[in-house]
């Protein structure tokens, strides 16, 4: 698992700030969804790790208030936030790559969903 | 984002200031009620005598004039009763007058004469009769 | 050789889709109620919106990024919700007041109510949108819309402008108590030609059509030229109006009574000409409109989007388009006039400019994105003098003409 410190967190290229709001791919090139919030841990020597990213309305809603936070947990009921673990990002950049096809994440599954129960009806959405 | 600053204090003053001039000056920057229903309406009529003149002119197909109406009707229905109640309406006889040419042009808006089989002649002089009355009491 | 092709088709399509129903309105009422004296605001907004589509082109095809996503990725969620916020309720009325457009064309063409063919401008954009590939949206509806150039053939017809209508160019005759009038135009005429919406469809549209550093120019000169004579179909609804409608004291208030100076020029063909060139580019505006919003919803968010792609393979991207139509559907059967729900919407655009466009300033500044081709500082004072001038006049006159019960 990829260790991430506190100075490199700092760095250009690894800023919370350049991976939050990041773009998320997966590996057959499709588009799922965007960083909403980050996962750190302080690990015993005293550096900070990244550990997760979150993705998902709930994590959108923290970021902007509490109260909204609470609001958006009473309306989703956890079911469309989810957590990309460190190992699942092949690379990192402005776009973030993840390992896996677009099939294998629970993000994103809104997307098959209306696919399969709303705009297949219809003509030619190519279902 | 950048700091306030006094260019930005400034710029809300100014804006302040644009805000609060209507009331400060004495310019008149919007009409009464009336007068801008009445000029309205007047501008109105005026559009469905012409409409209806292109008509008999051959210069409109009856589709665009049978259209038109439809938006005209819109405008003008109602306005007998409305007239009356806004701000700024003029006294008794001047709302009796205009009323009394309402309702003919008013007739005309609603059964515009589209083929030659009726006096459309008749309602241009209506509508134009409306126009002018409205205008005129709009103050325009 | 394909080059001075793309270079063609570029300018011909600016130039066919300058026009929609906000910007019919404004100057059907414009050319009616004053004279030429709102041509100084067609002339501002022209320069801006040139500038500002210059601008976008520029930063897609250097950056790579499409708009909406570089807001989302450089200012982070928060900020985004401003603009993101007003965008849907501003292009929300605009979506709806184009489909009037539409509807009133089909209705001056059929003779049928507008309020029946509401739902069917709705559907046919949808179809469009929902099959169409991109080229088809951005080319096919503004060709048709060249139509509009036979607006200025109409004004010779009628024998030019009279002698008494010239100075009202420098000098407008509003009277005591048409102040409100025309401010609310000005703002609706700057809203209308200065529209977000244009700025995320182009955006997305360099993107899908893969532009890069050496489409630059194609990117300039379209802008110049493209939308530089697409103005003049403005500015000719504007002298028509002021030759035929304002001596009549008809106000240009419903499109109907817009399209009248081109029955006086040419008859029935002339009327016709005037549906086609409404349908068109109120079609053509419908459809950039949908899709800008949807756009800046599915980047901002990180979905799939593309119409390029089938539609099941970006499914919240068409989600997105079809609520935004439905909305517009609802908010049509309120039954308001479409030339006065446009300028509405116009006027709240106006309102919103500063909002919508201050990120896009910022990110046309920084050379994280645009290496040495970021802006030059007189274009940067441009476009926030117009800005704030469009901004400000909609804040004056959108309550007093409220208040005053509308135009």
């Amino acid at each position: 698992m990829p260790e991430i410190r506190e100075e490199v967190l700092k760095d250009d290229i690894f800023s919370i700030r350049d991976i939050i709001d990041s773009q998320l791919e997966t590996s057959d090139g499709v588009r799922i969804g965007r960083v909403a919030d980050i996962e750190i841990e302080r690990h015993a020597d005293g550096t900070l790790h990244l550990s997760a990213l979150l993705v998902g309305p709930q994590a959108l809603a923290a970021r902007l208030s509490p109260e909204l936070r609470t609001l958006a947990h009473w309306l989703f009921r956890d079911r469309f936030d989810h957590r990309i673990t460190l190992d699942d990002v092949e690379s990192f950049g402005p776009t973030l790559r993840l390992r896996r096809r677009a099939e294998d994440y629970p993000i994103g599954q809104s997307e098959r969903w209306i696919a399969k129960y709303l705009l297949r009806w219809l003509p030619g959405s190519g279902y | 984002m950048r700091a306030r600053s006094t260019p930005g204090v400034v710029a809300g003053l100014a804006l302040l200031l644009l805000l609060i001039w209507p009331a400060l000056s004495g310019c008149q920057f919007a009409q009464s009620s009336f007068a801008s229903t009445a000029s309205s309406a007047g501008s109105a009529f005026s559009a469905a005598a012409t409409t209806l003149t292109f008509l008999h002119q051959g210069r409109l197909s009856r589709r665009y004039a049978a259209s038109s109406f439809v938006n005209f009707k819109a405008e003008l229905a109602g306005l007998d009763r409305q007239l009356p109640t806004l701000n700024g309406a003029p006294g008794k006889a001047t709302l009796r007058h205009l009323l009394v040419l309402y309702r003919p042009a008013m007739q005309a808006v609603n059964a515009p004469c589209l083929d030659m089989a009726c006096d459309w002649q008749a309602q241009i002089d209506a509508l134009n009769r409306a126009s002018k009355a409205f205008l005129g009491a709009g103050g325009s | 050789m394909k080059k001075w092709f793309s270079i063609a088709l570029g300018i011909v399509t600016a130039t066919g889709g300058f026009l929609d129903a906000g910007t019919i309105a404004t100057a059907g009422e414009s050319g009616a109620k004053f004279g030429l004296g709102l041509i100084w605001a067609v002339i501002i907004a022209t320069a801006a919106i040139i500038l500002l589509v210059e601008m976008v082109g520029r930063f897609t095809a250097v950056s790579k990024k499409p708009y909406a996503a570089a807001i989302r990725e450089n200012f982070g969620f928060r900020f985004f919700l401003a603009p993101l916020i007003c965008e849907i309720i501003a292009e929300s009325l605009m979506l709806a007041a184009e489909l009037g457009g539409v509807a009133i064309a089909l209705s001056l063409l059929t003779g049928i109510s507008w309020h029946y063919l509401f739902p069917v401008a709705a559907l046919l954009v949808f179809a469009m949108a929902w099959r169409a590939p991109f080229d088809w949206i951005e080319n096919g509806p503004a060709i048709l819309g060249l139509v509009t150039l036979s607006f200025i053939a109409g004004i010779i017809a009628l024998g030019g402008l009279p002698h008494d209508t010239l100075p009202t160019l420098w000098r407008p005759p509003v009277k005591s108590g048409d102040l409100a009038d025309y401010l609310y135009l000005v703002a609706a005429t700057l809203g209308s030609t200065i529209s977000p919406y244009l700025l995320y469809f182009y955006s997305s549209g360099a993107h899908e059509e893969g532009w890069s550093g050496s489409s630059l120019l194609l990117n300039r000169v379209t802008a110049f030229l493209g939308m530089g004579f697409g103005s003049m179909g403005s500015i000719a609804i504007i002298v028509l109006g002021a030759i035929v409608l304002r001596p009549l004291n008809i106000s240009g208030s419903t499109l109907g009574e817009v399209g009248l100076p081109m029955a006086k020029a040419f008859g029935v063909i002339g009327t016709t000409l005037f549906a086609v060139a409404l349908f068109a580019t109120c079609f053509g505006a419908a459809l950039e409109v949908v899709l800008g919003v949807s756009y800046l919803i599915a980047q901002g968010f990180g979905w799939e989007w593309s119409e390029n792609k089938k539609p099941v393979e970006a499914a919240r991207f068409n989600l997105t388009l079809i609520l935004f139509l439905l909305v517009a559907v609802l908010i049509g059967l309120r039954g308001t006039d479409p030339l006065q729900l446009a300028l509405l919407a116009s006027t709240v655009i106006a309102l919103e400019l500063p909002v919508a466009l201050f990120p896009f300033l910022v990110l046309m500044n920084d050379p994280q994105y645009l290496g040495d081709k970021i802006n030059g500082r007189w274009t940067n004072i441009a476009i926030i003098v117009i800005l704030l001038l469009a901004c400000i006049v909609a804040l004056i006159s959108l309550p007093l003409e409220i208040l005053s019960g509308g135009g």
